[in-house]
């Protein structure tokens, strides 16, 4: 009865330990640890080559870490009597074979678990394959691929969907279409883990952030708590009395700049503050507004330094 | 909605239970795998062509003044197609798990079976069964078409009930399957169709012959014993001359298979996919 119980305490988690991974000298994953729940969609950021697909091709055991592991409801995935439907994985390279339908490839891996047709069809549907189903993979264009890959990481109605890069090559329409799927997968419990090397895709999408450079953690938080706590929010205000202004609101943790005249940019504090100080001291505001930085600018700041060294690395192999 | 709603977590998705991996779905996905490429028809198409269209033709043009018969000429002659045909074969074995590879679906198998080893048993065994049905069929009809053709003939006459015939044409069938497997793990091991389908003909097929033409006596002792050589001695009507028995021809195509395997089960679990 307690072993089932502690079972249930991490149904749904995706447990990064450690996880490192050198294919040769290259190190793609350095160290990892992070964990993953239910009931959020969680995204995966970092730029090209931090390491988010071999954490992912781990977590699936398609790579084996070179130190630390990856854990999927407290087992490791080889451990699963019926992988699929315990996690659901679409991954970044093409994981089909060009000559075979959409539908029979679908069909192959469904009878591995005795899936029945009838899900397969519906899973079609899903993604809206319907038309193509019998057609080669090969002729598929990019954005079809990725809804074979998605119908194929829901075949086993899983409870851990691990998608990387899902929306690449997905036309407007399917990028909606999958924040929707994807909102919906995990408002009804599942985990929901996907990767991606733009911030603009996961912050509609995406509740909690990991994200990750030169294969280390930079940073494990909430999508809100990324924005607001990497200091990008600051106070526009634009005043005739701008010097005085920045005179009365100088105070510790808080820094006042003047790009042009007359205007004012204020970190550390809140509009409020600056609108009373304004009138405490009799000063005149024509403008005063809350700038908040935007979700790409943090993921940059964050992530500087990883590219830079990435580049001047690779300048000096070329 | 109510706030509570939605603020609350849900409760964690229990997935459905009655979806289980099997090594009978293993045999079933391997199976429709086969038959979805369009690339197994083909190939097998042409290899029953091949072994039925050349055993044909060479009965035909078999001179019928031919001095020497007997059933041992005869099953040589109309099984010549066949044994030819087992390329075509072998590169199929290879294409099944190569294939895999060079297209990436191997992530999607591998992740429905991770613990890997029974995705190379399924397949094995169903391509296995599967050459072993169609050229057990094709080894009989080629004989009875090339008897009809034979008939008159010193090479005529011949019937599965002589002596060391139906041992031979078994011995046939068997030969094409122990190839079939042997290639197909030769791919599991290689992973890649070029050098994969080299190696087989390069290292199973030519050094062999190649190779007894060098003048050291140790390599003539050796070729017999060489993978792709070690069938011969099961093809004959009349094995007492062949260097290594009935029994020894089995026992080495088993060790040769079991070799290959266990390579490529080692390997298969300790690589990356
Ligand atoms: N199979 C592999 N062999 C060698 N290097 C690899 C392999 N897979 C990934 N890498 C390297 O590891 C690093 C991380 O790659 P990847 O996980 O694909 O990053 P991301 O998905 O975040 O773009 C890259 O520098 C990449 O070149
Ligand atoms: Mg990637």
């Amino acid at each position: 009865m307690k072993a089932r119980f502690a079972r249930r305490s991490v149904l749904g988690m995706i447990e990064i330990e450690h996880l490192t991974k050198r294919y040769g000298k290259k190190t793609a994953v350095d160290d990892l640890t992070f964990a993953v729940k239910p009931g959020v969609v969680t995204g995966f950021l970092g730029p090209n080559g931090a390491g988010k697909s071999t954490t992912m091709r781990a977590i699936v055991g398609l790579d084996a870490p070179t130190s630390g592991l990856a854990r999927v409801n407290g087992k490791h995935y080889s451990e699963f009597r019926s992988p699929l439907t315990e996690v659901g994985a679409l991954l970044e390279a093409k994981s089909v074979h060009a000559g075979r339908s959409a539908y029979k490839h679908l069909l192959a891996l469904a009878r591995t678990h005795g899936i029945p047709k009838r899900r397969v069809t519906e899973v079609i549907d899903l993604v809206g394959l319907h038309e193509v189903a019998g057609k080669r993979v090969g002729g598929f264009s990019l954005g079809m691929g990725q809804r074979l890959g998605i119908a194929v990481a829901l075949l086993g109605d899983p409870a851990v969907l691990i998608l990387d890069e899902p929306v690449n090559g997905l036309d407007p329409d399917g990028v909606k279409w999958i924040r929707l799927l994807l909102k919906g997968l995990a408002a009804e419990g599942r985990t929901v883990f996907l990767s991606s090397h733009l911030m603009s895709e996961l912050a509609q999408t995406a509740e909690h952030l990991i994200v990750i450079g030169q294969g280390r953690l930079l940073a494990d938080t909430t999508v809100d708590a990324f924005v607001t706590g990497s200091g990008q929010t600051r106070v526009r205000v634009v005043s005739p009395d701008a010097a005085q202004l920045a005179e009365r609101l100088a105070g510790p943790g808080i820094t006042v700049s003047s790009p042009e005249r007359g205007v004012l940019e204020v970190t550390g504090t809140e509009a409020a503050v600056v609108g009373q100080t304004a009138a405490a001291h009799g000063l005149v505001l024509h403008e005063l507004r809350t700038d908040r930085g935007s979700l790409e600018d943090a993921f940059m700041q964050l992530t500087a330094d990883a590219v830079e060294y990435r580049q001047t690395s690779e300048g000096a192999n070329r | 909605m109510t706030a509570a709603a939605m603020t609350d977590r849900p409760t964690a998705y229990t997935p459905p239970a009655n979806y289980r991996l099997s090594a009978a779905g293993l045999l079933r996905s391997e199976w429709t795998k086969l038959w979805s490429l369009r690339s197994t028809w083909i190939v097998l198409l042409c290899a029953v062509v091949f072994s039925g269209g050349l055993g044909a033709i060479i009965a035909s043009s078999v001179p019928t003044d031919q001095a020497f018969g007997g059933a041992g000429s005869a099953v040589d002659f109309s099984m010549a197609g066949i044994s030819l045909a087992s390329v075509f074969v072998a590169v199929l074995g290879i294409l099944t798990v190569t294939g895999e590879y060079s297209t990436g679906s191997i992530r999607s198998t591998m992740s429905a079976a991770p613990k890997r080893l029974s995705v190379l048993w399924a397949k094995a065994a169903v391509y296995g069964a599967v050459v072993a049905v169609l050229f057990g069929a094709m080894v009989f009809l080629t004989f009875f078409m090339t008897q009809a053709i034979f008939s008159g003939t010193a090479l005529g006459g011949v019937s599965l009930s002589d002596d060391g015939v139906l041992r031979a044409l078994l011995g046939y069938m068997a030969m094409i399957v122990y190839l079939a497997l042997l290639a197909l793990g030769i791919g599991a091991i290689l992973r890649n169709s070029a050098g994969s389908i080299g190696f087989y003909i390069g290292v199973i097929m030519i050094l062999p012959q190649l190779a007894t033409l060098l003048p050291w006596n140790w390599v003539s002792d050796v070729t017999p014993y060489a993978p792709g050589n070690v069938p011969n001695a099961i093809l004959l009507v009349d094995p007492a001359g062949s260097t290594l028995s009935v029994g020894e021809s089995w026992l080495w195509m088993g060790i040769w298979l079991v070799v290959t395997y266990g390579l490529a089960g080692v390997l298969l679990k300790r690589r990356d996919v």
